[in-house]
């Protein structure tokens, strides 16, 4: 299931992401401080930190469901000036090669489990039903729920409800994946289910950026750790190399109250 | 029991007035639903005037009494040459007061719709167009039933005012028989029954879908 | 006489309605709701039927049935007192309800809380209870209470000379363009009665929100 290398050169021109002098305030309060970050294709990036440290505002700047005040977006061959206008066609493209994945799921409760990856097929990629249906049910199957296909989403645990929604989002063949505190609504236990489909995804070379509290995961599956505090990004580097020799007093800070509690 | 051999006597007359006020009742519903709809999205339009236009049509039907509109269509604008039969006038006055009503009913379901709805429809690169109507607007909708409902039984119990313009609805079948045997007790406790053996089981119903939803949610 | 001043002769009808019938409605309302949420389930029953009975028929026709239908020995319902005494009894049943979902509101901790601080059974409604509820419900009773002030308008149909009963006599005198007048002043009049109760209702509504739940 491994990318090929010589594939992975071709895409490597465009699936990157490239966020440049990232800024943003809600009035006086200033939520993201001229953050830049390089995300080279088919790695995972996991983003860590205090809460309150604006992870999940960059990681959604990078698909625009927060839109920065200024700096610059290069996403899967896309640039965009979130400071000027974003057109709708730009937009669409920008989320037609980003996946996402939410902390609380949002699976579209009046849909079957079916549907809900059916749905976005049909209506942004313009798959007719059953070309729809066959994809959700290969993708089910990869997550392990395809017995799940007919369930509406409050018939689903947690975990269930999660990789459904990892599912919805691959649906789209995106190139890149992002993931806000996959498993923080979740009970450890069933977390591991939805981490393991989140390693298997690494393991085939997909792009991905995570937000997550889940050091162990963050230490073993990324390429890059990005450790964020007070608007700002503080360290980034080899995940290993951080854990175990912190070089600013923030990030310590922070990974002892983690990791020894 | 001579009060049930009168009533049963009064009864044929009550039905055929009890049917009128059900056709009302129907009719408003049915076309104040959709018009409620169409107001709620106007009153939550981007542009100025559209925005404007809906909240007026929806705060004078919901802020002026049902009688006062009514009054308006029958006896006002027949002033300015436009008449309507007293039924006519009275379906679209109670039209006006369900849009009104439902249209508010319907923007708190639809608001009530979790954010997250959207951003992942957005997130999905799904269509404003297609977000709003096939991801929030049946969620919305759902959550807006027993509030829907409620305006139904309002409309239904509302149609009695049309008494006042002289529709041959159930109250002004009521009163016709009253002024001819002034058994005004009888026939009064008749009409009210007739209402409530239709409205309370209505709210009963109502108050059902309610614990259901609120169970769910 | 312009338009305007006919339908100003009825306000004072209009206001004294409405507050006559809320005064009516917020005081019996208390021993109907404690009814409704009784242990006992005959008392609960009988509370029930009666909210739900008068809430499911019309307003004009307890009008009607007050006016028309009650003689007793030589007493007759006037015009207006059958319009309080109507418009009294329906808001008792509708505030019943209020009050009923506020006391059903109040967290059941609440409740637990009191008991295992032992206090009596009184200061715990009248202390704990009743203070909480009575932020919860008192939105929708500013609510109600403009739903009141637009049914007063029904007491017109058996003669009130209030607001609306002063613009058909208005519109009766005057068969030209004129005659549209009083409906429309009447109309905005009502409105703008109301915004003062609603604005009262939602700064209550925020308040309170944060009051009982912050």
């Amino acid at each position: 299931m491994t990318v090929s290398a010589t594939t992975d050169e071709a895409r490597a021109s465009h699936v990157g992401i490239k966020l440049n002098n990232i800024s943003k305030r809600y009035g006086d309060h200033v939520v993201l401080d001229d953050v830049s970050l390089n995300v080279e294709p088919g790695t995972v990036t996991a983003l860590i930190g205090p809460s309150g440290a604006g992870k999940s505002t960059f990681l959604r700047c990078i698909n625009l469901l927060e839109r920065p005040d200024s700096g610059t977006i290069r996403v899967a061959g896309h640039t965009i000036e979130p400071g000027k206008n974003v057109s709708a066609r730009d937009l669409a493209a920008l989320r037609r090669s980003v996946g996402m994945v939410f902390q609380s799921f949002n699976l579209f409760p009046h849909m079957t489990a079916l549907k809900n990856v059916s749905f976005p097929q049909q209506r942004v990629l313009g798959r007719s039903k059953e070309e729809a249906d066959e994809r959700s049910m290969q993708l089910l199957e990869r997550v392990g729920l395809k017995e799940k296909a007919g369930q509406h989403p409050g018939r689903c645990s947690g975990g269930q409800q999660q990789r459904i929604a990892i599912a919805r989002a691959l649906a789209l063949d995106p190139s890149i994946m992002l993931f806000d505190e996959p498993t923080s609504a979740l009970d450890p236990e069933v977390g591991l289910e939805v981490l393991s489909v989140m390693r298997e995804l690494a393991a085939d070379g997909m792009t991905m950026v995570v937000v997550t509290h889940e050091m162990q995961f963050a230490r073993d599956v990324s390429d890059t750790l990005v450790v964020m505090a007070d608007c700002k990004i503080i360290e980034q580097g080899d995940p290993r190399a951080i854990m175990s020799d912190p070089q600013e007093t923030r990030t310590r800070r922070f990974l002892r109250a983690v990791l020894e509690r | 029991m001579t009060w049930l051999a009168q009533w049963a006597g009064y009864l044929p007359q009550m039905m055929s007035g009890l049917g009128v006020s059900l056709l009302i009742a129907g009719i408003s519903i049915a076309a104040g639903y959709p018009l409620g709809l169409a107001l709620s999205m106007m009153v939550s339009a981007k542009n100025l005037a559209v925005r404007t236009l809906g909240l007026a049509v929806v705060e004078i039907g919901r802020g002026a009494p049902a009688l006062v509109i009514l009054y308006l269509f029958y006896y006002g604008l027949p002033k300015f040459g436009i008449a309507f039969e007293s039924i006519t006038a009275a379906c679209l006055a109670l039209t006006w007061n369900a849009a009104a009503y439902s249209s508010e009913i319907m923007r708190a379901g639809i608001q009530s719709v979790a954010r997250g709805q959207t951003e992942a429809s957005n997130a999905l690169g799904i269509s404003q167009r297609d977000t709003f109507f096939r991801v929030v607007m049946p969620q919305g909708m759902r959550s807006a039933i027993p509030g829907l409902m409620g305006v139904a039984i309002q409309m239904f119990q509302g149609t009695s005012l049309a008494y006042a313009i002289a529709v041959p609805e159930l109250m002004k079948s009521a009163y016709n028989i009253g002024s001819q045997d002034f058994n005004y007790l009888q026939i009064f406790a008749l009409a009210g029954i007739c209402y409530a053996v239709i409205s309370m089981p209505a709210t009963w119903i109502t108050v059902f879908f309610e614990k259901r939803l609120a169970r769910h949610a | 006489m312009d338009a305007f001043s006919a339908v100003l002769q009825g306000l004072p009808m209009t206001l004294t309605l409405t507050l006559s019938a809320f005064a009516i409605g917020i005081i019996g309302a208390v021993p109907l709701a404690v009814a409704l949420t009784s242990p006992v389930a005959p008392v609960k029953l009988v509370a029930r039927i009666f909210v739900d009975l008068v809430r499911g028929v019309p307003i004009i026709v307890w009008l009607f049935l007050l006016k028309f239908g009650i003689q007793i020995g030589t007493f007759k319902f006037n015009p207006v007192s059958a319009a309080i005494v109507g418009l009294g009894i329906v808001s008792v049943a509708y505030l019943a309800e209020i009050y009923r979902g506020g006391l059903q509101a109040v967290p059941r901790g609440q409740l637990e809380a009191s008991h295992a601080l032992g206090l009596p059974q009184s200061s715990t409604f009248f202390g704990v209870v009743v203070p909480q509820a009575f932020r919860i419900v008192s939105p929708s009773i500013a609510t109600y209470l403009v739903g009141l002030l637009k049914d007063s308008s029904i007491a017109s149909t058996i003669i009130v000379s209030e607001m609306v009963f002063q613009s058909q006599a208005f519109a009766r005198q005057h068969p030209t363009v004129e005659g549209i007048l009083p409906y429309i002043l009447v109309g905005i009049l009502y409105i703008g009665l109301s915004l003062p109760v609603a604005y009262l209702s939602r700064t209550l509504d925020a308040r309170m929100r944060k009051a009982v739940f912050a």
